[in-house]
């Protein structure tokens, strides 16, 4: 069960996942219209790429778009879940030297003490998350079971891996609870919502585009996000 | 050929004596007379047919019945004038009074526009984006003369006895002096041709006054004398003060039942213009009805 | 019933139609007919899937329902911050839920939704500013409604208005005769007062080609005398078009796209018989976006630029006044606190928001002038944005969404409000009717008049005047 976890089912996961993305972004670009987007994309790329760039630059700066400014504390919250989400599984000791024993290549390690940290943000994080889609009319009226679950996902391998490494209960039974839920969450960024990992790049391109080329850009205006 | 007489109402009674004065001079002039008036203001953004009805305020939706409606109501408000005046017709609108008075002014081409002071409120909301009063914008935009009958008790019951004409010597009086000349001529009256010399915005020492009402009176002999050809009873008088002022009470002390004027348009501020443009002021003032003249074409 | 005789699917193409439509007292009729009328799924959902393309897509699927939007609304917040106001639930219960059923709704449902699209949202696309995602419901509203109208799901005012500019190639019955007559008759009468005004109609080559809003033709002409009289003294080489001058669209508000698409080629054909070097759009929003910002692509321009540079009012204004072509008495600059208000359409939509700051500083007295807050590309709708101020049926929630602007208003202290935009002088002139608080606005055509410098040569040379 392990080794096919962390052997075969890996090269899927991965598979999976570099195909399902790229698949998402080659169709999202091929299916942007010009006329129905009214956006003169092609004419105007010079424009509309410099567009896209300050929408993205901006919204990925916390606290540095108008929206983010607007709402301090949610931003806070937000970035340290996505920050604690993509650093830690990427920079952990333990997935380093999986990767080198595999591979033979290993990436900058954090401490175990900065990843446990972390770690805490994502699932306390998570749990501010749930509670504010319960406590706040204008979002509980937004959420179905949906949103529920894909907190429950992108959490679980945090939650999981820190019982693992806390040594609660049975240490085998959660690393083999924490890789399949890690390869749940992997999957999930291509068939859930959690697609937004590319899709926020490329709907922010396309909305920064539109300011960029109609909005504004062309005429040497540009958007103050 | 016939004249056209345009008489604006709002079927109010601040209008009654506008429309007093409009069937006499209609059947003076065996004129046709042509009733106007304007149903309701456009209220919605690009609304189609919900205007506010210009007497109750009210928002009414325009079809043909509310229109009908109204020409009824006019027609039972005029009843006993609208019997004598066989040559009369009633004509509706909707839209900005003072923008469908002039349209229809045009449309029909017709000689003369009277109304009362009272014909579109100003203070209503609708009007305040677009500055000066429903008087204003037409007196200074129609082409023929503008004659306003303020109070009930400003129109006239005979005929015309004595004419006061205002001049300020711009190139408006020009026109408003023709008016009234043929208008003594018609009417066989007096005429007094007057100018008010305004002293209200400096001090003057009453040397230089009184040496500039004599100059003055000269001048307006100079100017207007040789004009006035076989018609020999006028008088010809300069006063100071405020001008508004001064000519209503000329034409107080002269018994005069008319008054004529230029509106003369180079001062004219429109936002100022309810307080402070003579031609309003002279009309809300004067006891008799008040014409002003602003273009050539029409005297 | 599946289709009535006022309320079906076909855009009013005829006369005789529009006359049918437009003698139905406030649409009763209409709406009553709309209770029966039938909804052809297949159609919507083919439309969908011909139309649906990867951003709408996108913005429907990757909603992470943060409810960050919500605050952005000034629906939302002017109706006490219902959570059904919040942009994100509006659109998922409508356009969403169309999609999830594959378009198989009911007649309530699409009756629903045209009230959500044309009385729940105005399409400022203030929402998008604030998304993370950079989903903009104010577009897909836009989409949505485009569906609704197809279906025959439209507000009845927004019928006619479409049918106006199919029949009369105009928002009002203005027809080519009525508004070159109108030229004439606004230079007729103000001829004495400007010598040489001119209002040249159909003059080919000229600098500057002026198009406006019926509105301004039927209703208060002042501004076509206005404009001139700018032009004129500006020294500006001219003209406007006998036909192709209206540049509103109705059918933008509607969401009839073909006929968005007639309105915008009567223009470009205009300006492609008249070859003038520059157009110049009126002081109105929507005209602006119709023919100039979306207009392009409509008319299939893929660079999304019109046929000739194409300029907003304000744009042309402002480099009248840098130039010194027109210039400004400063002893008549205005002293009072005045603030301006932002359009959506040029300012959130094309960026024109330091274009009319620019204006402002050659019109006020430093220190008199007063920002409203939010600004710029941030400034609330009008509150009768996108149609709202002309269907009667939403009347009520027109006037409540007033609140937001009025309370913006009163904030800035400030009694004058210049407003360089039709829909938004309108707005602001029922505000001061629904809510009386003695402010007044204005366009910037009266107040420059007001306020310039008339060169010597310009003024009427015969005047003698008092001494």
């Amino acid at each position: 069960m392990y080794n096919f976890l962390t052997g075969p089912m890996v090269w899927i996961t991965f598979l999976v996942v570099v195909v399902g993305l790229t698949y998402h972004v080659v169709t999202y670009i091929r299916g942007l219209d010009w006329r129905l987007d009214r956006v003169g994309y092609r004419p105007n790329m010079q424009f509309g790429l410099k567009g896209a760039a300050r929408s993205i630059f901006f919204w990925l700066l916390p606290w540095g778009s108008h929206g983010w400014r607007a709402k301090p504390l949610f931003t806070l919250l937000f970035f340290s879940f996505h920050i604690g989400l993509l650093f830690t599984p990427i920079f952990l000791e333990a997935h380093n030297i999986m990767l080198r024993d595999s591979w033979g290549i290993r990436l900058p390690g954090i401490s175990t003490g900065l990843a446990d940290f972390l770690s805490w943000v994502v699932v306390i994080g998570g749990i501010f998350l749930i509670l504010r889609r319960i406590a706040f009319p204008e979002v509980r009226i937004l959420t179905s079971a949906y949103d529920y679950l894909l907190i429950v996902i992108a959490v679980s391998p945090f939650l999981t891996g820190l019982i693992a490494r806390y040594n609660v209960g049975d240490y085998n039974f959660w690393l083999i609870v924490h890789i399949i839920t890690g390869h749940v969450w992997l999957l999930s960024l291509v068939f859930t919502k959690l697609n937004h990992a590319v899709f926020f790049f490329l709907s922010r391109a396309q909305l920064g585009m539109d300011y960029g080329i109609k909005r504004g850009g062309m005429k040497g205006s540009q958007m103050s996000w | 050929m016939k004249k056209k007489i345009l008489l604006a109402t709002t079927g109010s009674p601040a209008s009654f004596g506008a429309a007093r004065v409009a069937f006499e001079m209609a059947k003076r002039y065996d004129a046709e007379l042509l009733l106007f008036h304007v149903a309701g203001v456009p209220k919605k953004g690009f609304s189609y047919q919900e205007v506010s009805d210009v007497r109750s305020q009210e928002a009414v939706s325009v079809d043909e019945d509310y229109m009908a409606w109204v020409e009824e109501e006019l027609k039972t408000t005029y009843a006993k004038q609208l019997e004598e005046c066989k040559n009369s017709r009633i004509l509706l609108a909707t839209g900005l009074p003072h923008r469908e008075i002039l349209r229809a002014a045009r449309s029909e081409d017709v000689d003369m526009i009277i109304m009362g002071a009272h014909s579109g409120d100003s203070s209503a909301v609708y009007s305040k984006g677009y500055p000066g009063s429903t008087l204003q914008r037409v007196a200074k935009a129609a082409k023929c003369p503008v004659m306003t009958v303020h109070r009930e008790s400003a129109s006239y019951m005979g005929g015309f006895s004595h004419i006061v004409f205002a001049t300020d010597f711009s190139k408006q009086s020009e026109s408003a002096f023709k008016y009234a000349l043929s208008m003594a001529k018609e009417f066989d009256c007096e005429m007094t041709l007057f100018h008010a010399l305004d002293i209200t915005s400096k001090v003057l020492a009453q040397s230089d006054i009184e040496d500039k009402l004599i100059s003055l009176r000269k001048r307006l002999r100079d100017v207007y004398g040789p004009k006035m050809g076989e018609f020999k009873n006028f008088e010809v008088d300069v006063w100071e003060g405020n001008p508004y002022v001064e000519i209503v009470k000329i034409a107080r002390e002269r018994m005069a039942d008319l008054i004529v004027l230029a509106h003369n348009t180079r001062d004219l501020d429109p936002e100022q213009a309810s307080m402070g443009s003579t031609l309003e002021q002279v009309i809300l003032r004067a006891n008799c009805p008040v014409v002003s003249v602003n273009r050539p074409d029409k005297v | 019933m599946p289709e009535g005789t006022l309320c079906n699917r076909q855009p009013i193409t005829t006369d005789e139609q529009l006359k049918l439509t437009l003698s139905d007292k406030g649409g009763k009729q209409y709406y009553a007919e709309m209770e029966q009328l039938e909804v052809d799924t297949d159609k919507l959902w083919s439309a969908i899937q011909n139309t649906m393309k990867s951003r709408l897509k996108t913005w429907l699927n990757v909603c992470a329902k943060c409810g960050l939007c919500a605050d952005s609304c000034f629906l939302y917040e002017c109706n006490g911050r219902d959570p059904r106001q919040v942009p994100s639930a509006k659109i998922h219960a409508t356009l969403g839920e169309i999609v999830k059923r594959k378009g198989k709704v009911d007649n309530a449902f699409m009756r629903n939704c045209m009230d959500i699209a044309w009385s729940w949202c105005t399409c400022c696309n203030r929402c998008g500013q604030f998304c993370p995602h950079g989903i903009d419901m104010g577009v897909m509203f836009s989409y949505l409604r485009g569906l609704l109208f197809s279906q025959g799901f439209v507000p009845w005012e927004l019928k006619i208005g479409s049918g106006m500019h199919r029949v009369y190639k105009a928002q009002m019955d203005v027809t080519t005769e009525d508004w070159v007559d109108t030229c004439e008759w606004m230079a007729d009468e103000n001829c004495e007062e400007w010598p040489g005004l001119e209002i040249p109609v159909d003059k080919e080559d000229a600098d500057i080609m002026y198009t406006l809003n019926a509105r301004e033709a039927k209703h208060y002409p002042e501004d076509i005398a206005e404009a001139a009289i700018l032009f004129h003294v500006a020294g500006e080489n001219w003209t406007v078009p006998s036909e192709g001058w209206e540049q509103t669209s109705l059918t933008l508000f509607a969401g009839d796209w073909e006929g968005c698409k007639q309105n915008v080629l009567h223009v470009y054909d205009a300006i492609e018989r008249l070859r003038p070097k520059r157009v110049v759009g009126t002081e109105c929003g929507h005209a602006h976006r119709a023919t100039v910002i979306e207009g392009p692509y409509w008319a299939g321009r893929e660079d999304g630029q019109p046929p000739r540079p194409f300029l907003h009012y304000v744009e042309w204004l402002a480099e009248m006044l840098r130039t010194g072509r027109i210039k400004i008495d400063p002893a008549k600059r205005i002293k009072e606190l005045v603030t301006l208000q932002d359009s959506c359409n040029y300012v959130r939509n094309q960026g024109l928001k330091n274009i009319t700051r620019e204006i402002m500083s050659y019109l006020v007295e430093p220190g008199y002038f007063v920002e409203m807050a939010p600004n710029k590309e941030y400034n609330y709708c009008c509150g009768g944005g996108g149609g709202f101020n002309g269907i009667g049926k939403y009347r009520p929630q027109r006037n409540i969404a007033l609140l937001k602007k009025r309370q913006q208003i009163m904030d800035t202290g400030a009694k004058l409000v210049v407003a360089p935009c039709h829909n938004c002088w309108d707005a602001i002139r029922d505000l001061e009717e629904e809510y009386p608080m003695g402010i007044r606005w204005s366009f910037l055509k009266p107040l420059v008049i007001k306020m310039m410098i008339v060169p010597d040569h310009l003024k009427p040379q015969d005047e003698e005047g008092e001494e």
